[in-house]
């Protein structure tokens, strides 16, 4: 991927008085993905990744740059760039609900232009392994939101295509499914696809991805293997306390101790303002007396405190200053 | 994995979303039945219309202005067509904003497919189900009003495939016209309206005002409409109409390149602003 950048002209204000402004939405990204890596893209909402993910799979045509998929042009040549592609976008409102499982893939793989014998090969190997094949001939509307989403990923993997999109793929997915999905996408991973993942969730990120692209804003601030960014950050204690009643301000105080260098708050519940405070600290143990004295002072109720080890989630907050979950 | 390539990859996806479309309606048959339906009960209404507004003068003046007294077939004709236009353009024109509020437009746009194939292949179902509204609706009248008109009822069936060709044209710009302004229904239902009124559904066009005529000499459903009551009901011959069917031809080619032209443009302008993506 090339300097691929995309914006995108919103008109705001009222009625007759609308402007137009410019919302950049992917800022100059450039990485590559060999072929047998996972490639992890993490954010919080509005980072731009899904917006990456439907340049690359030609949704939508970037403002500039260029993205090579198994050497073919995103730009130049969209149509083959599909034929090399599986993608499985974020949700269950991708599949026909009104049709069964085994027909939205039968629909789908002849829309690869897949050999019938083959596909119906094909469509058994995959309803088997994510554990649809019982429920083939149900209806989709009648499937549970696991059900759907495995059925989507199937239909990603309908063409063996060499590179594999995901989009969030176990957003909304229960432990059992969401285990089932990563551990068929490690051995996507073995057959040599090139997979890009997006996800705002890091332990996954971590879990799956052998090089991490943390993106905020439209821009990559970090790229590197997960274990490489965290060890970048073992030069600091992380401090993660568990409260009620925090507010912006309490962060913004605590940002200005000299030894405190990153506070990023997540907030849990708005009702009560409860929320996670994670605090990156030179010396942590020093730090930390005053710390909690300065949050009971402030009236603050604390419910937990503990000293962690570093996670991408603290990269990101590392890098931006913010929680991934704001 | 083995794929097909060509034509026969062409074909094959054609077939899918023929498939897929058909079942669909076969299995939540409400619209098809509704599609049945509309052209009788619209023509009860014109009928009782006509008689309140006529009174007794009502099947003269109707035979002096059409020259025909056969009010039921006339008005029949008119409501099957219509019908037709109807199907194509809330089905073609508000096909794939149907599929981006569903979710699954995108889905279709990720296959290496030409995305003008997915339009065609939707043209594809509504040759059945507007064949079916022929036959049911066209098909009855004929045979309880005029038994053994076979020879006029199949020429009229070729009028109709001949003008369904600059009816896909047509939605095909509606269809990308939908996509970039979303709000498909109160679109589609002031288009049909439109039509209904412009093409001489229940009505010969000749009473029209003549600049609106000349709108309702640029629609394909006017040509349809007119070949099939001169087919059934003046005992005219493809033959000698030729020169409306030229008329309905060349339509066949303004209308789908038009059509196809339209709707590239809007779809790769969605592709940039990201309108693809919106529900």
């Amino acid at each position: 991927m090339r300097a691929l950048s995309k914006s995108f002209e919103t008109k705001e204000g009222p009625i007759l008085r609308k402007s137009k402004k410019t919302l950049v939405a992917v800022d100059d990204i450039s990485f590559n993905v060999p072929k047998g890596e996972i490639f992890g893209l993490l954010g919080p909402n509005g980072a731009g990744k899904t917006t990456t993910i439907k340049m690359l799979c030609t949704l939508i045509t970037p403002t500039s740059g260029d993205a090579f998929i198994n050497g073919v042009s995103i730009v130049e040549n969209a149509q083959k760039v599909r034929e090399n592609l599986g993608v499985m976008l974020t949700g269950e409102r991708t599949l026909y609900w009104k049709l069964t499982g085994r027909e939205n893939l039968e629909y789908f793989a002849a829309l690869y232009h897949l050999q019938p014998s083959d596909s119906r090969t094909r469509i058994d190997y995959l309803l088997q392994l994510l554990g649809l094949k019982d429920r083939e001939h149900t209806i989709v509307e009648n499937y549970s939101t696991g059900m759907r989403i495995r059925l989507s990923f199937a239909k990603a993997l309908l063409n063996e295509a060499p590179v594999l999109l995901f989009d969030e793929p176990t957003a909304s997915l229960d432990p059992q499914s969401s285990r089932l999905i990563r551990d068929v996408i490690r051995s996507l991973k073995k057959e040599g696809h090139a997979i890009i993942l997006t996800t705002h969730n890091m332990d996954e990120a971590d879990l799956l991805s052998d090089r991490v692209a943390i993106t905020d804003h439209g821009r990559i601030v970090r790229l590197g293997s997960p274990s490489e960014l965290k060890d970048k950050m073992k030069s600091n204690d992380i401090i993660e306390i568990e409260a009620v009643n925090l507010s912006d301000q309490t962060v913004n105080t605590l940002q200005s101790f000299s030894e405190i260098s990153k506070v990023a708050l997540s907030t849990k519940d708005s009702n009560d303002n409860k929320g996670i405070l994670r605090i990156h600290a030179e010396k942590g143990k020093e730090v930390l007396p005053r710390l909690l004295e300065f949050l009971v002072r402030k009236q603050i109720s604390i419910t937990k405190v503990s000293f962690i080890e570093p996670t991408l989630e603290d990269v990101f907050i590392s890098e931006t200053g913010r929680s991934l979950r704001d | 994995m083995r794929m097909i390539s060509g034509l026969r990859g062409t074909l094959g996806v054609l077939a899918a979303i023929f498939w897929k479309g058909m079942k669909h309606y076969l299995r939540y048959p409400g619209s098809l039945l509704i599609y049945l339906m509309l052209p009788f009960l619209f023509t009860m209404l014109i009928f009782g219309m006509g008689r309140f507004i006529g009174g007794g003068n009502a099947a003269l003046n109707f035979a002096t202005r059409t020259g025909t007294s056969n009010v039921l077939v006339y008005e029949m004709l008119g409501g099957a067509v219509w019908m037709t236009s109807w199907v194509v353009v809330e089905d073609v024109g508000v096909a794939l904003r149907d599929e981006q509020m569903k979710g699954t437009l995108e889905q279709n746009f990720l296959a290496p497919v030409n995305r003008f194939t997915l339009l065609i292949g939707i043209s594809l179902t509504d040759i059945a189900i507007t064949t079916a509204i022929f036959l049911v609706v066209v098909g009855a009248t004929l045979v309880f009003t005029m038994p053994g008109a076979y020879l006029a009822f199949f020429q009229a069936f070729l009028i109709l495939l001949i003008g369904l060709i600059p009816l896909f044209g047509l939605g095909f710009f509606f269809s990308g016209f939908v996509i970039k302004f979303k709000e498909p229904y109160i679109f589609t239902q002031m288009v049909n309206l439109i039509f209904g009124t412009l093409t001489g559904t229940y009505y010969p066009v000749t009473i029209l005002p003549y600049w609106v005529q000349f709108l309702s000499g640029v629609l394909p459903q006017t040509y349809v409409i007119s070949n099939m009551r001169q087919i059934i009901l003046a005992n005219q011959t493809l033959v000698s109409l030729y020169g409306s069917i030229f008329i309905l031809l060349a339509l066949a080619v303004v209308y789908p390149t038009l059509g196809y032209l339209v709707f590239k443009k809007l779809e790769k302008d969605a592709s940039v602003t990201g309108e693809l993506s919106k529900y």
